[in-house]
């Protein structure tokens, strides 16, 4: 594990340092009278208003998947969305990225390095999923019959929720947290998503009784403890630092970003209560000029609290083994220390599939951009940290997120 | 069906539990693999595990089960890790209780043959507390 990581190549002051410059999203939910490519063309225009760039400035398409329905995700794939936006001919590529969960933060890095080698001046990366308007039966067998081995674990009966428990199973044991302690992350993300218009669970709050009084899904786990399904879309704009500078006075740019692919199968994790986030953070902290005392805020990927609590430790965020009972004392819930995902994550804004993470990824840019409506904007966020995974919680990836100021560097 | 594939599910059938190993370098291997993971060598052989094992995790799936798998809710899964050094997702049989509150991580589990019942000859190693 002792491996040299590269080293960025461009700094804050570069012409070609990729940058964040906009951000759009829709309301998740259930919503069957949306439809996939309007809700595509709608989170576009949304970002590239906020970015101020107009359409045919855009010439790299990033795409990520869904996973309601292969054909329209051959739609993507098939270039539609250049057709939709009126950029035929002005677009150079149009292509699809994939990790599952962890799509959007390997996104990030793709775009980056279109931008700083010259292959790309503005990309616009966007996902919209129909999670929420599907069959249920029909989404929850397909994530089983995909990416569990057929072979070694299908015949288990392995669900995605039982993946879930048994990460939560092991992380409980190791830290001694309660089921009243994990709960309570739940109940901090719920009063996020109470702040967030985009939030499925906008009007609904939560508490730790209502959780426990909810029935065993997945031992540990219980039914109010599992994401769910929702409708969902999202878009964000990077560019080159010099064209931001045209544009705006401020922009987000990437301080550093670690990653580790620690498994394909959870079977074949060899510490379920901790995964690959220790040395992805260490990863990313090495990469970049900073650390986890130096954030304001992190955005951790939760299809379960687990996840998030075992991210959390990696990251150096809180002590080891101490991140439930951080999350129950309120430290990260509004008006605390250390705010966590403030969007209130999958579990509270809706698991829009693919699209979970880049909720996370795009509410982090939101807030360094300080375009976050008034009661969840963090004062004086300059640094936050984003935390992504995919497939059997197969990787960590850590992407260390930086407001620059125009006046900072020049 | 490969034969890797073919030979760890025919062991189960048989009542065995079959690693994976490296004629070249002694590399133990669970999953079965279609190569070495230690020194890329295609020359491997296999070995039956002694069946003693740690319960890694575990959980008891109660609801939402995959399609096939209705009729035996609920049911015992957990990672097992054996004394080979290697690991693996289990079944597991129910405790002397009739359930699976006796069960803990780092729990010791031996190998053993399936609950009759629905789904009882499926490929998945079962594991009991030892």
């Amino acid at each position: 594990m002792t491996s040299v990581q590269p080293k960025l190549s461009t700094d804050a002051r570069s012409a070609n340092d990729p940058v964040f410059i906009g951000v759009g999203e829709i309301p998740s939910g259930r919503y069957p009278n949306r439809t996939f490519i309007g809700d595509l063309v709608e989170v576009a225009s949304r970002a590239l208003a906020d970015s101020g760039l107009h359409h045919d400035e855009i010439d790299t398409i990033l795409l990520i998947p869904c996973l309601h329905s292969f054909s329209d995700q051959a739609d993507l794939i098939f270039s539609r969305l250049v057709e939709e936006l009126g950029l035929s001919k002005a677009a150079k590529s149009n292509f699809m990225v994939h990790s599952g969960g962890s799509t959007s933060d390997n996104a990030v890095r793709i775009a980056a390095g279109l931008i700083a080698s010259g292959h790309a001046r503005n990309v616009l990366v966007l996902q919209a999923e129909r999670w929420g308007s599907a069959d249920l039966t029909e989404m929850v067998t397909m994530l089983t019959m995909n990416g569990i081995p057929k072979e070694w674990e299908q015949p288990s009966g392995i669900t995605f929720n039982a993946i879930g428990a048994l990460i939560t199973q092991r992380y409980m044991a190791e830290s001694g947290s309660t089921p009243e302690d994990m709960a309570s992350v739940c109940v901090a993300f719920r009063k996020w998503a109470n702040l967030n218009p985009n939030a499925m669970y906008r009007d609904k709050t939560l508490t730790i009784e209502e959780i426990l009084a909810s029935k065993l899904v997945s031992d540990p786990i219980r039914a109010k403890e599992c994401p769910m399904l929702a409708d969902g879309a999202a878009a964000f704009v990077m560019t080159a630092a010099e064209n931001a500078k045209r544009k705006s006075d401020s922009w987000v740019r990437i301080a550093g970003s670690g990653g580790c692919v620690s498994h394909y199968s959870l079977g074949q994790e060899i510490e379920a209560g901790k995964l690959g986030w220790k040395i992805a953070a260490d990863r990313a902290y090495e990469h970049s000029s900073w650390g986890a005392k130096d954030a304001d805020f992190a955005q951790i990927y939760d299809s379960y609290a687990a996840v998030t609590t075992i991210g959390a430790e990696g990251l150096g965020l809180c002590p080891p083994g101490e991140a439930a009972r951080w999350f129950r004392s309120g430290a990260t819930s509004p008006g605390g220390a250390f705010p966590m995902n403030t969007n209130g994550g999958l579990l509270s804004a809706g698991h829009t599939g693919v699209g979970g993470g880049l909720a996370l990824l795009i509410e982090g840019v939101r807030q360094l951009l300080g375009r976050a409506e008034k009661p969840r904007q963090i004062e004086q966020a300059r640094r936050g940290i984003i935390g992504g995974s995919g497939g059997s919680y197969m990787d960590a990836q850590v992407l260390l997120l930086e407001r620059i100021e125009k006046g900072d560097v020049q | 069906m490969s034969d890797i594939v073919k030979t760890f599910q025919s062991g189960l059938a048989d009542g065995k539990l079959l690693i994976q190993s490296c004629n070249a370098c002694k590399n133990k291997m669970l999953y079965p693999r279609h190569r070495c993971t230690k020194c890329h060598a295609n020359d491997l052989g296999w070995v039956e595990a002694s069946g003693k094992g740690t319960l890694h995790s575990y959980t008891v799936v109660r609801a939402i089960p995959p399609a096939g798998f209705e009729g035996e809710l609920p049911y015992g899964l957990g990672i097992v890790k054996l004394e080979e050094g290697v690991q693996l997702m289990a079944r597991l049989k129910p405790g002397a209780s009739g359930d699976w509150s006796q069960y803990a991580c780092d729990a010791a589990v031996a190998f053993a043959r399936p609950s009759p019942g629905p789904g009882d000859d499926r490929a998945v190693a079962w594991f009991k507390l030892a």
